[in-house]
């Protein structure tokens, strides 16, 4: 019982611990964007590598003025913003799946166009690009033709965001049609994966190399 | 008919129609003014409705509105921040605006705050932004205008809760025409309105929200509905469907004058067709004696029934065009926009609905010549004999 007792103050301690920190979320969807406005449009050639700390950092924006004047909130924006992606190059996003009007699935030949969300795609090496419209389809033709394959893009279902299809999470059997029915629903991380399982009564949340052939045959019945 | 066009046939339709002016004239007139009316309303209603669903599309995905007593308060930035943790939320965004009552003139001063950092769904507040000084504004003309009446020509004392005043320049007007047409607008930065109307820093107005999967826009409100429970949650489909509710009602009553309209024009249909008058079926008479065939007298007739009904459906558009575009659709718009409508101040762009001007065409055009052909063709191939006793 105390072990018990120990492990919930362990677990509020590091829950509380976090959430006197920004979440990830609110730093994505709002600091981010606003730092990296501030940045460009204020100080581009701001050089931060002799920072030791994000302390000095900010200090040095609120207190010196090293990007023009900014008030308490901008310049925090702006030093988170600058602090995360020291260092480590921004992450290459992937290129948004195009199609067009005339572009078919390769498996059920309907039109493309209608499902831009749902659209996912395989490469070959020499440039052969395979569109399908929703995961199952590409699944069904991705285990008949495995052998040469160089990408395999699919689509983050809350973003849509391009994802390679290897490092997304996939939800099976949820109340979310898409346009042949089930679908299998990629995530770009287990957190959003598991949210979208619990709110659309997903049946199964496995990753890429955990799908098999049957599985995903047994969607259509 | 015969294969060829004939220029003589052509003249004889068109003297006939002089002949009887008086009585042509009131038909082609009848005509045009239906075909007007009917083609302007269908012009303004296209019009109206593109108008509506480009602003709306300027709109966020889900507007949460915070509410306490059905009387509107504002949001607190934590509440933002539990929105944006919200799996799915693309991005949200604390708005900031209201309006000042402005009492010497009775009037509201519509004012939005922006701020320099944040991004817009509106790219037009987008452009204003960047032009914006710190601690003046700027305004559209009509506020400038009402301003002016009161002699603030280059500042304007904004009286603060507390009593005191804050004296606030003019930077100048607003460039853009689309949201020139907002009523009274202001266009400051956030902290100059937060000290013009005493709110602290975290205080917003709403929460604008936009989702970038629209299938999960219904679950996601849903969700937003379930963090506030008290507060208003607007998805963007529900403007339009209220708009449609509003609208469809008006253009109801419309449709009710058409059939009513339409009922007339078949009235003087039905009456060209249940009798050709004694004089038509002489003159019918005469020209089959003369040697005309029967194919002939029908083209005449054609000719006669196509000047008439294609010149009156002409200038009927024509007009329609020139009212709704070029005069605004004066009284028309009144009945179908209200004064509290968002589309209040509306300048209508032009958006041909080529399905409705087919319409319009096949119900007045082809009836007309149909009217004017079938009796004249049942005379026609009686008896030239029997027709003149």
């Amino acid at each position: 019982m105390t072990f018990i007792k120990l492990l919930f103050t362990l677990s509020l301690t590091v829950q509380l611990f976090a959430s006197s920190e920004i979440s990830n979320a609110i730093k994505e969807k709002q600091i981010y964007p606003m730092g990296k406005k501030i940045h460009t449009s204020r100080c581009p050639s701001l050089d931060i590598s002799h920072f030791k700390t994000y302390e000095a950092l900010l200090n040095a924006i609120q207190e010196k003025h090293i990007c023009s004047d900014l008030n308490v909130k901008h310049s925090k924006a702006l030093s988170i913003y600058l602090w995360d992606n020291k260092g480590e190059k921004q992450l290459k996003e992937l290129p948004k799946i195009t199609i067009t009007k005339d572009e078919k699935c390769q498996v059920c030949g309907m039109y493309l166009h209608y499902y831009p969300t749902w659209v996912s795609q395989i490469n070959y090496p020499k440039g052969e690009t395979y569109k399908f419209d929703g995961i199952k389809d590409m699944m069904k033709f991705y285990f008949n033709n495995k052998e040469g394959i160089v990408d395999i893009f699919v689509q983050d279902y809350y973003s849509l965001k391009t994802l390679n299809a290897h490092d997304a999470y996939y939800v099976l059997g949820s109340d979310v049609l898409g346009p042949m029915g089930n679908e299998l629903i990629a995530f770009k991380d287990k957190k959003s994966a598991k949210v979208f399982f619990f709110d659309h009564r997903g049946k199964k949340l496995l990753s890429f190399d955990e799908l098999t052939a049957p599985m995903v045959h047994n969607l259509d019945r | 008919m015969t294969d060829k066009f004939n220029r003589y046939l052509f003249k004889y339709a068109y003297g006939v129609l002089l002949r009887s002016l008086s009585k042509n004239l009131f038909i082609f007139i009848t005509l045009t003014l239906l075909v007007a009316l009917l083609s302007a309303t269908l012009f303004l209603s296209s019009a109206i409705k593109n108008e509506y669903t480009a602003r709306v599309s300027h709109q966020a995905d889900i507007i949460i509105t915070n509410q306490k007593a059905m009387q509107y308060r504002t949001f607190d930035r934590s509440q933002l921040q539990s929105v944006l943790s919200i799996v799915g939320v693309k991005s949200a965004m604390g708005r900031l605006y209201g309006a000042y009552y402005f009492d010497k003139a009775d009037k509201k001063l519509n004012i939005i705050a922006l701020d320099e950092f944040e991004s817009y769904s509106n790219k037009l507040l987008d452009e204003t932004n960047t032009e914006l000084e710190e601690a003046s504004m700027i305004l559209s003309t009509q506020a400038k205008n009402l301003l002016e009446e009161y002699y603030y020509k280059e500042y304007f004392n904004f009286i603060k809760e507390n009593g005191t005043l804050r004296k606030v320049p003019i930077q100048g007007v607003l460039k853009s025409k689309d949201i020139q047409k907002r009523e009274n607008l202001i266009i400051m930065r956030s902290e100059l309105f937060r000290d013009i109307f005493d709110m602290d820093e975290r205080e917003i107005s709403d929460i604008s929200v936009k989702v970038a999967n629209s299938d999960e826009l219904a679950f996601i409100a849903q969700k937003i509905e379930e963090l506030f429970p008290s507060a208003k949650v607007t998805i963007k489909k529900d403007l339009l469907v209220r708009y449609e509710k509003s609208y469809n009602l008006k253009s109801g009553f419309f449709l009710s004058i058409f059939i009513i309209s339409f009922f007339t024009f078949f009235i003087i249909i039905y009456d060209k067709l249940s009798g050709v008058s004694s004089h038509e079926r002489h003159e019918i008479g005469v020209l089959k004696a003369l040697g005309w065939r029967v194919g002939d007298v029908l083209e005449a007739k054609f000719y006669e029934g196509l000047l008439l009904s294609l010149g009156a459906y002409i200038l009927g558009v024509f007009l329609a065009f020139l009212y709704v575009y070029f005069f605004n659709a004066a009284i028309l718009l009144d009945i179908f926009l209200s004064q509290s409508d968002i589309l209040h101040h509306v300048t209508l762009s032009f958006t041909p609905n080529i399905a409705s001007m087919i319409l319009i065409f096949l119900l007045s055009v082809p009836p007309y010549i149909f009217a004017t052909i079938i009796p004249s063709w049942r005379v026609a191939t009686t008896d030239a004999d029997e027709v003149m006793r």
